[in-house]
């Protein structure tokens, strides 16, 4: 099976233990402090920090940059565009394209930036259950006036939690009707206009009647879109307190620096 | 403890798949319904815990009305339901979060969330798979992942609709022996099934056919019926080899027609008489 990118390491460490709220909070916060730090000497302090809360997870630092590799190809698009297309004192030519200092600068802290962020939201994703991130940000969202989008907290959480469920099964289909497909003799690939009727008719069907059962299944077990509790009990504790307290502290000393 | 009163139901498209049943089904019992496809099982069984309310008669659990919608999560409590396709009925991404959605639902303390989710866990023997997706079990398993979320409700009931025709036989077995256990620890069973050789053990079974319920009773009556080929439903084979022995003047009692073997002994047994 396929590891997948942003994966849940079950764990005990400090990190494991935080509220995911904590966790989402600093997130957040490390990602605003991520791109306003301009210095390079800033950029590196953060990327230590990264390294210092990594070792604390107690996992291989490794994985959380495999959280990297599906974004390089945007990461490197991004650091040519800022290397080509930047104005400044030009470093050397070649045929149309001139790279500037500036451009070099600009490129690699904007890489710099989404590569750290990149593994901030890993060390989050790997060190904190997806329920109970789905179960922070409903508690989140609770106080927001949700209603008048025609949904509540509860709703939009179970939401994702399906989508996420659900989004293997839909792939299987997809593979499943072309395999039937194929085999009553439809070639796929010659001609789209021919081909994707005759696939996505009989998918659309199929995704329908899995719905249905989803949502009778789901209603058996007592599923009204209303109020509902949650297997993670979310308490915010001292700890969770003072790391969000020495993160906003650590964020002021970089900022005035 | 659940008593259909004159129901009747039509899909939306006008397809009748209820007419006028009437039925009940005590605490503790075992139920068996068959029928050949479209004559109505399933249509019955969400029924059961109200995800369809009759448009004619009604439907009783334990005193409530499921055509109330203040008892519905009341219902849904007291009796749960197992489908078909396990793969629709997952709606965590670990085992244990699946386990958790119906207490969830119920709103109980976390606490007491966890105790049911490790209970059900247990007596489903699905401990070491907690922290895997449901998708990447087997089927066998994915049946077990489906019966242990409904067991973390804590039905008294338990409804199994044709849960085993995805299966292969060894893990239809396997569902099966767990479901008889689950009869033996006092649950009320109602199994739906195609496959009339799994309900050797049932107290009471209800064959249905076109909306209408056609024949009730115990399965030594019911199995053996003369009318079952022309409702479209083959007889367990080990009971009709006993019903043509008897015919020939040999009779083999009900009990040893459950499995090959007691039924091999019981032959030799007869023929060392003769
Ligand atoms: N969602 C639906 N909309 C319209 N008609 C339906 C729907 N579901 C079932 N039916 C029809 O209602 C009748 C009874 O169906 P039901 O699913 O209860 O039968 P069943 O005994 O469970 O069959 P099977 O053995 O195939 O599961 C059938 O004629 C069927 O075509
Ligand atoms: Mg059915």
């Amino acid at each position: 099976m396929q590891e997948p990118v942003f994966s849940y390491v079950p764990g005990t460490s400090f990190l494991h233990t935080l509220d995911p709220r904590t966790k989402l909070a600093a997130v957040m916060l490390l990602g605003i402090l991520v791109f306003r730090t301009e210095s390079f000497f800033g950029i590196g302090v953060i990327f230590a920090l990264f390294i210092a809360l990594a070792s604390f997870t107690g996992l291989p630092t490794g994985i959380f940059f495999r959280a990297v590799r599906p974004m390089l190809l945007f990461i490197i698009f991004i650091f040519l565009a800022q290397l080509f297309f930047t104005e400044g004192k030009v470093l050397a030519s070649f045929w149309i394209l001139q790279p500037s200092i500036e451009g070099l600068q600009n490129g690699l802290r904007l890489s710099a930036r989404f590569i750290l962020l990149l593994l901030f939201a890993a060390l989050m994703t790997a060190s904190t259950d997806p329920s109970a991130i789905t179960c922070g940000i409903e508690r989140i969202l609770r106080p927001l006036p949700l209603r008048w989008l025609g949904v509540n907290s509860y709703e939009l959480a179970t939401m994702m939690n399906i989508s996420i469920a659900f989004l293997p099964l839909l792939f299987e289909r997809v593979e499943r009707t072309k395999a039937a497909q194929a085999s009553r003799g439809m070639y796929f690939g010659r001609n789209p206009f021919h081909s994707v009727p005759a696939l996505v008719i009989p998918l659309i069907r199929g995704i329908v009647r899995d719905a249905e059962e989803l949502a009778l299944a789901m209603e058996s077990r007592g599923y009204q879109g209303t109020r509902r509790t949650s297997m993670h009990e979310l308490l915010m504790q001292k700890r969770d307190w003072a790391s969000l307290f020495a993160l906003v502290f650590f964020a002021a000393l970089l900022l005035r620096f | 403890m659940i008593r259909f009163e004159n129901v009747s139901y039509n899909y939306p498209d006008g397809t009748p798949a209820l007419r006028n049943i009437n039925m009940g089904i005590r605490k503790g019992e075992y139920i068996g319904i068959i029928g050949k496809n479209g004559s109505g099982k399933s249509t019955m069984s969400l029924h059961l815990n109200g995800l369809l309310r009759p448009q004619k008669g009604k439907v009783m659990v334990r005193g409530m009305d499921t055509g109330d919608f203040s008892k519905l999560q009341g219902i849904r409590k007291i009796v749960g339901i197992v489908f078909q396709n396990p793969e629709t009925q997952f709606v965590g991404r670990t085992v244990e979060e699946d386990l958790a959605f119906g207490p969830e639902n119920l709103c109980l303390p976390p606490m007491e969330i966890r105790r049911r989710v490790n209970r059900a866990l247990a007596e489903t023997g699905l401990e070491k798979y907690r922290y895997h997706s449901p998708k990447s079990l087997s089927g066998g398993q994915g049946q077990c992942v489906a019966l242990a979320g409904v067991l973390a409700m804590e039905p008294e009931c338990l409804v199994f609709d044709e849960v085993t025709s995805m299966l292969d036989p060894d893990s239809g077995k396997t569902v099966l022996e767990r479901v008889k256990r689950l009869h033996e620890k006092g649950k009320t069973i109602v199994y739906i099934t195609h496959n009339l050789e799994e309900l050797h053990a049932a107290d009471r079974i209800i064959v249905m056919d076109r909306g209408r319920i056609v024949l009730e009773g115990k399965p030594e009556n019911v199995l053996s019926d003369p009318s079952l080929r022309a409702l479209g439903l083959t007889p367990p084979s080990l009971i009709e080899l006993a019903e043509h022995l008897k015919n020939h003047g040999v009779a083999v009692p009900w009990e040893k027609t459950s499995c090959p073997s007691s039924f091999a002994e019981e032959i030799c047994r007869l023929f060392l008489k003769m």
